[in-house]
């Protein structure tokens, strides 16, 4: 039997574009894909249900700037739920980077997505955070990292070490 | 599926992996997991 599934499209190209007028709006410093969608630039696809956005505040104060950021993607058409903004229905988190994600964020790949210019975090930093997080599914994000993507040991090993990570896969 | 057509699948572009994340998404909505079950009473228990 035929199943006819609705149409969904995941406006990841917008998320990205959105991130990219952030910092010409001079509201946040720098950003990069993190979490689920960043390891799926490097593994196989699984699913997930929202992205996340690390970004370098341009406001050092306490709240990173981020009634700004939601003013500006509310004025958008972006909705805010709970600790998410939506576009198009699609979840999205808006992170202030510190510490390991700080560097990730600065020292993320430049990539190009469906023509928008973005940056996305490398597998080696994907890997520390996760082993900086430590849940069940960080464990599973690493092991997969470790099967599938093509990990420069030494520059994870320096990561891990700087951050005083240890990995037990390794 | 073998750990070949995992590696085929991680190396196909970015821009052709979201449209699977997407597909996957549709899946999972369109055929939620059920909830795990209630334990059945034990026979004879209150009857």
């Amino acid at each position: 039997m035929a199943v006819n599934l609705p149409s969904y499209d995941l406006p990841l190209a917008e998320v990205l574009r959105a991130a990219n007028d952030l910092v010409t709006a001079r509201l946040i410093e720098n950003w990069a894909l993190g979490g689920a969608l960043a390891a799926i630039y490097y593994v196989e696809p699984f699913t997930t249900y929202d992205a996340d956005i690390f970004f370098i505040p341009a406001d050092k104060g306490l709240t990173a700037g981020i009634p700004a950021i939601y003013a500006y993607l509310q004025a958008r058409g972006w909705q805010v739920e709970r600790e998410h903004l939506l576009v198009k229905g699609f979840p999205v988190q808006f992170l202030a980077a510190n510490g390991l994600t700080e560097e990730a964020v600065r020292e993320a790949a430049q990539i190009d997505y469906e023509g928008v210019s973005a940056r996305v975090f490398r597998a080696e930093h994907i890997v520390a955070i996760a082993a900086s997080v430590g849940r069940a599914k960080d464990k599973a994000r690493i092991e997969q990292l470790l099967q599938q993507a093509d990990l420069d040991k030494t520059k994870l090993e320096n990561i891990l070490q700087r951050h005083n990570l240890k990995l037990t896969m390794l | 599926m073998t750990p070949e057509m995992r590696q085929k699948l991680a190396r196909e572009p970015f821009a052709e992996k979201i449209r699977k994340v997407a597909q996957l998404i549709r899946l999972a909505k369109t055929f939620p997991r059920r909830q795990q079950a209630a334990p059945a009473r034990p026979k004879g228990h209150g009857n």
